[in-house]
């Protein structure tokens, strides 16, 4: 068994180092796709283009419009006093937001009088739709309390003294919370297509077959097949955690043993995964159209886009059956939080049931074919 | 001694589709047996059962003595197979090639090392032990796989069309190694559908529609399935007025096309199994100065005349 694999492993490395189309997607490709990936998946929003239609004309209306639009995110892209010209914005796709100040802002403010503004905004973005609403909203109840101080009516009432403090990630950047994400997408993409494409094509060549001929045990086969792309993902991962510090400022706060074992344990699964594809694949296209069919149900479930507990509660119970998610929430428990072993025993635990599960059906799928 | 290859009543169906319809036949070490058929007659399907890549639906088969359904490692470890497709790797050099198929027999350390070796001198591949296999011509490829399937020096080899898309000197060198590994005692088991190949097989199977409609010497196979004397007829006339000139005469067994010529099958006895009676025949239906000459059965007339009693 020891002398087939290492035979199987010997023969891959071989043909990965002449290939060297293989070997970009191998190292090259994952820390361009990080790199991309991490400037792209931005949660922040400024600069949106804004429409300011001020009908009232007057020295209030426009203190209004310049307050609000002081900072990073409004960028006013138009100004006309016709209410019509921001909805004609917002259809055309220039604007996404418009602020519409009627005539009569003004004399309704001086007289304490509820002034009515209007913002409309493109729900087609929801996110930054909200933010928009949430920012004229918050801006509105701020210059209304101003106002009430400027007369001497300070409202004594208590109110409760929010001081918000954000635990480990005080800046709140998004990108420290999505490149754990991407860092986990990345290695589930390469090892994946990797293994599935190069036992898909060795079916198509029939080399397989040759291969099959053989006595060789079909574990011989399953181990020395995957423990080269291990070694490449374990140094991938290593590679995107460096990339991910150096570029994006995320911090490495817990144990690297800790974080290289959960690898592992991942890489288990997401090799198990592509070499069960390709055994059960005809073609390299088939494994191709499997493999797409199930790394994007497995990236979109993970929580790495859209948090799981945003999702319905039966599918947040599917997500318990997908790697992904347990890998980045020990990437995130790692490297953000220090988390340590007992913190995150469970996604350990699932992660290696799950990894030794795949690899034991992968044998069996390729012993079947071997009978 | 035992034979190496025992079959009896071997059937594989695919669904409704019956490729090998209850089989049997034995080969004996150091013989040469050739299977052949048409495209489809269920030739590399009998092969892949033999080799343990397909389960048989019915029958049984022992591969030096091991039973193909029971023990398919101890019946992989006893063979060498040779597909139909070119399946080494094309990425590989030669003296890649043949660690990886020595290390999946098992093989390891000096040995290993020792065989790749003699693999590589032996098959005239020491020259080119690094280039890429991709690189390599076809009756080199050819020689490299049956190199990479002696590697463990199996008792038994199948050859699944070892010769197509290959060269005709190449071919002839190629069945000079496989008459020297019979030579050695090994069993060879080989599909073709080259008829002339045939001819160097001890024995022959024909397998017409997934049955093994006759098994014998080629010799036998000329002597019961086709009896009688054979003659080519050629000459300036087309081909059909040659065929009209003997088309229904007494003690013609059959006419077949070869090339631009004609081949006659006559009965021994007929008054027309000689050449001049021929020629003269051929004159007094107005064929312009034929050419008669005396020539042998070959395995295409035991072929085509098993195709067409299965036809009538």
């Amino acid at each position: 068994m020891r002398v087939e694999a290492l035979a199987v492993a010997r023969k891959e490395v071989r043909q990965t180092l002449r290939d060297k189309r293989t070997l970009v997607v191998l190292v090259i490709a994952p820390l361009l796709q990080l790199t991309v990936l991490g400037f792209a998946v931005n949660l922040e929003v400024e600069g949106l283009p804004t429409v300011i239609v001020d009908a009232d004309r007057t020295a209030a209306s426009r203190d209004f419009a310049a307050d609000l639009t002081a900072g990073e995110l409004f960028e006013v892209v138009e100004r006309s006093p016709v209410a019509a010209d921001g909805v004609a914005a917002l259809v055309a796709g220039e604007a996404e937001v418009a602020l519409v100040l009627p005539r009569g802002f003004a004399r309704a403010e001086l007289a304490g009088r509820p002034a009515p503004v209007q913002v409309l905004t493109d729900g087609s973005n929801a996110n930054h739709a909200i933010v928009a609403r949430n920012a004229v909203e918050a801006f509105a109840l701020q210059r209304g309390l101003q106002r009430l101080r400027e007369r001497g009516a300070v409202p004594t009432m208590g109110r409760p003294d929010v001081r918000p403090r954000v635990l480990y990630n005080p800046t709140l950047d998004s990108r420290v919370y999505f490149v754990p994400g991407v860092a986990a997408t990345l290695l589930l993409v390469v090892t994946f297509i990797v293994t599935a494409m190069g036992l898909a094509r060795e079916k198509e060549a029939g080399t397989l077959e040759q291969v099959l001929v053989t006595p060789l045990p079909p574990s011989a086969l399953v181990v020395g097949k995957t423990l080269p792309y291990a070694v490449v993902g374990m140094l991938d991962l290593g590679l995107v955690v460096t990339a991910g510090a150096a570029i994006f400022d995320v911090p490495l706060r817990g144990s690297l043993f800790l974080l290289a074992f959960a690898g592992a344990l991942y890489l288990l699964t997401t090799l198990g995964l592509g070499l069960l594809v390709a055994t059960l694949a005809k073609n390299q296209q088939q494994a191709f159209m499997a493999a797409f069919f199930i790394i994007l149900p497995m990236v979109l479930l993970s929580g790495f886009m859209s948090p799981v507990p945003n999702m319905p509660e039966w599918l947040q119970y599917a997500t318990l059956l997908d790697p992904v998610r347990h890998f980045v929430e020990i990437l995130r428990g790692v490297l953000l939080k220090a988390a340590g072993w007992a913190d995150l025993a469970p996604q350990l635990v699932a992660l290696g049931g799950m990894g030794v599960l795949v690899f034991l059906l992968s044998a069996r799928a390729l012993s079947r074919k071997l009978a | 001694m035992s034979a190496l290859i025992d079959v009896d009543g071997l059937t594989r169906r695919f669904g409704d589709f019956t490729a090998v319809d209850a089989v049997s036949f034995q080969v004996e070490p150091g013989e040469i047996f050739g299977y052949l058929g048409a495209n489809g007659a269920g030739k590399s399907t009998t092969i892949r059962m033999l080799c343990g890549l397909l389960a048989p639906t019915e029958g049984r088969a022992t591969i030096a003595g091991h039973d193909i359904a029971r023990d398919p490692r101890a019946v992989k470890r006893s063979i060498g197979y040779m597909s139909q497709k070119f399946s080494l790797y094309l990425d590989l050099t030669p003296a890649e090639n043949l660690e990886f198929f020595a290390g999946a027999q098992g093989l390891s350390g000096a040995e290993r090392r020792r065989r790749v070796r003699d693999a590589l001198e032996h098959s005239g591949l020491d020259a080119r032990r690094d280039t890429l296999t991709g690189a390599l011509p076809g009756g080199l490829r050819q020689r490299l796989a049956l190199a990479s399937a002696r590697l463990h020096q199996p008792r038994i080899l199948f050859l699944d069309e070892p010769t197509a898309g290959v060269a005709p000197d190449a071919r002839r060198a190629f069945w000079r190694d496989i008459r020297a590994v019979a030579a050695e005692g090994t069993a060879v088991f080989v599909t073709t559908h080259h008829l002339d190949e045939a001819e160097y097989c001890g024995r022959v199977g024909l397998m017409v529609d997934g049955r093994l409609e006759a098994l014998d010497t080629p010799a036998e196979l000329k002597r019961t399935l086709v009896p009688g004397v054979f003659f080519t007829i050629d000459g300036d006339a087309p081909r059909a007025d040659l065929r009209r000139a003997l088309d229904g005469a007494a003690g013609v067994r059959g006419l077949q096309p070869f090339g631009r010529r004609l081949r006659v099958r006559l009965d021994p006895d007929a008054a027309l199994a000689d050449a001049d009676a021929l020629t003269a025949r051929l004159a007094d239906a107005g064929v312009a100065d034929p050419r008669v000459e005396p020539t042998t059965p070959n395995l295409e007339d035991v072929f085509l005349e098993l195709v067409g009693r299965e036809a009538a």
